[in-house]
């Protein structure tokens, strides 16, 4: 569950959100929409608690911005699956690596994270690609692998800010497809983007962001 | 459990993963302890050059003319009991004809009919001592022998040395205390380098949810683990070194010295560099995670 109930956030260069309110329940698929700049990944980093309201506050399952700490931080990612519009791969890691990621840092015995990252890679149509390092995969790969790592650790909410915005028609078809995929196994997903050709039709709500304030719901 | 073991071998993953860094930083550091070891492999030595240089010191006693060899026994014997004094050798009547024959290749008795060089003696001073040595002391003891005519040494050459000695010894704690401050410094800076350089690793752990501590640990093994690289290369060439000097020492100069390796310095180096990584990759990583 998210919910945002009067925040702003206003960067040193100017920019940001303005007021926002609104709520996405549990299991829910949200498109968030806007052109560059309108305030998409502001409000993500507010999700993902990187930065703290300047007023108002966001909610995000049990925690709140108004009671984040530095140490609970870490704690409230640990449920949230982020993926990104420039991966944030390891380069120095192969995809076994990086998709095993999420599970080392949540303390998964060791034998019981072969299976998982196998079973998840085969989920984003990886399977046997785990000894490939990021530069050997092309775009959509990546943006895959970045996925596996993002559920792997089967998180409450899914993240997704512009994960299409390196990928062609084709693969960027083929991810929302298996972001879909994800959130019908009950996974709350709030995906950004600035295509509307690629979210209109879809039957998902789409929140609106127009230079940081909301337009639609 | 296995969350720590994962951290430990990512740690020792990193010094792969990152071999250029790895190599600079283990070459800094090498070169940093190895030039601490020899600084204290110099100052367990210090006292050893100056043992040699004391061998040098000689002290010539001559006695008057009317004393003879028999007598000059008795006088050497109490130039013996003076403290500070090791040896004292007769030169008797004799021995100074045959001196100067070999010095100016004439013998004396042909020239002038008769011996007119004293009874002498070559006294020797305690050169075992680690503090500053003062002959003026023994000078004046043995002048106070009422039979000795004349007493040789080389005073400003012996106060020369015995001052150096002094001041290098004064200064070596402050010396020492600024190379190991510097050696600090390069250490701590090399891995704030390897911290920084990876960056965007730190970045990307912090988004997945791992806590902070689970971001410190593979760079504080990483350091601990380029520590302990570089003081293993150290310990074979310090003490591959030392025996170097020491074959030179013992066949190209006729100083008779050998330096001795002090093996707790091996101790206080991996102390010291086990220590500094430790602390420089926690403050380092610390610093970035603010």
């Amino acid at each position: 569950m998210i919910e945002f109930q009067n925040v702003s956030y206003e960067h040193q260069k100017g920019n940001g959100v303005n007021n926002l309110c609104f709520k996405i329940d549990d299991g829910e698929f949200t498109f968030l929409i806007g052109p560059t700049g309108s305030g998409k990944t502001t409000l993500m980093r507010l999700v993902y608690f990187d930065i703290i309201p300047q007023t108002g506050s966001v909610i995000v399952n049990e925690y709140s911005s108004e009671k984040m700490s530095n140490r609970k931080i870490p704690k409230a990612r640990q449920s949230i699956g982020m993926v990104f519009q420039d991966y944030k791969l390891l380069k120095d890691r192969n995809l076994f690596e990086n998709t095993a990621l999420p599970l080392h840092v949540l303390g998964f015995p060791v034998n019981e994270i072969p299976e998982r990252v196998e079973e998840t890679l085969e989920l984003v149509g990886l399977d046997g690609k785990d000894k490939h390092f990021p530069h050997e995969l092309s775009g959509g790969e990546q943006q895959r692998a970045c996925l596996a790592r993002a559920i792997i650790k089967e998180p409450d909410l899914l993240l997704a800010d512009e994960p299409t915005g390196n990928l062609d028609p084709v693969a960027s078809f083929e991810l929302v497809r298996l972001l879909e995929t994800i959130h019908e196994t009950g996974t709350t997903v709030l995906m950004a983007s600035h295509n509307y050709n690629l979210i209109k039709g879809r039957g998902h709500p789409i929140l609106e962001l127009k230079e940081g304030i909301l337009r639609g719901n | 459990m296995d969350k720590f073991f994962y951290l430990l071998t990512d740690g020792m993953k990193n010094l792969w993963r990152h071999k250029l860094t790895t190599f600079t930083a283990v070459f800094t550091l090498f070169l940093a302890l190895f030039f601490v070891g020899l600084l204290a492999t110099a100052g367990t030595n210090t006292h050893k050059i100056l043992q040699y240089l004391r061998t040098k010191y000689k002290i010539e006693v001559f006695f008057k003319q009317d004393v003879s060899n028999d007598e000059a026994i008795g006088y050497i014997y109490r130039i013996k009991q003076i403290k500070g004094v090791r040896t004292a050798t007769i030169i008797e009547k004799e021995d100074a004809i045959r001196i100067f024959k070999d010095q100016f290749g004439e013998n004396i008795i042909d020239i002038l009919g008769y011996n007119p060089l004293p009874v002498s003696a070559v006294v020797n001073i305690n050169r075992t001592s680690r503090d500053r040595l003062s002959v003026e002391p023994i000078i004046n003891e043995i002048k106070a022998i009422n039979q000795v005519d004349e007493v040789r040494y080389q005073g400003s050459l012996i106060n020369k040395i015995e001052r150096t000695y002094t001041r290098i010894i004064d200064q070596f704690p402050f010396l020492a205390g600024i190379i190991i401050f510097f050696t600090v410094l390069v250490i701590y800076n090399t891995m704030k380098l390897s911290v920084y350089g990876r960056r965007e690793l730190i970045t990307s752990l912090q988004l997945i949810g791992a806590t902070r501590t689970f971001v410190k640990m593979p760079f504080i093994f990483e350091g601990i683990f380029i520590g302990i690289l570089s003081v293993s290369l150290v310990f074979p060439a310090l003490i591959g070194s030392i025996n170097g000097i020491n074959y030179l020492l013992m066949n190209f100069t006729s100083w008779g010295i050998k330096l001795i390796f002090d093996p707790t310095v091996l101790i206080w180096l991996f102390v010291l560099v086990i220590s500094i990584t430790f602390v420089g990759s926690y403050r380092a990583v610390s610093n970035f995670l603010k």
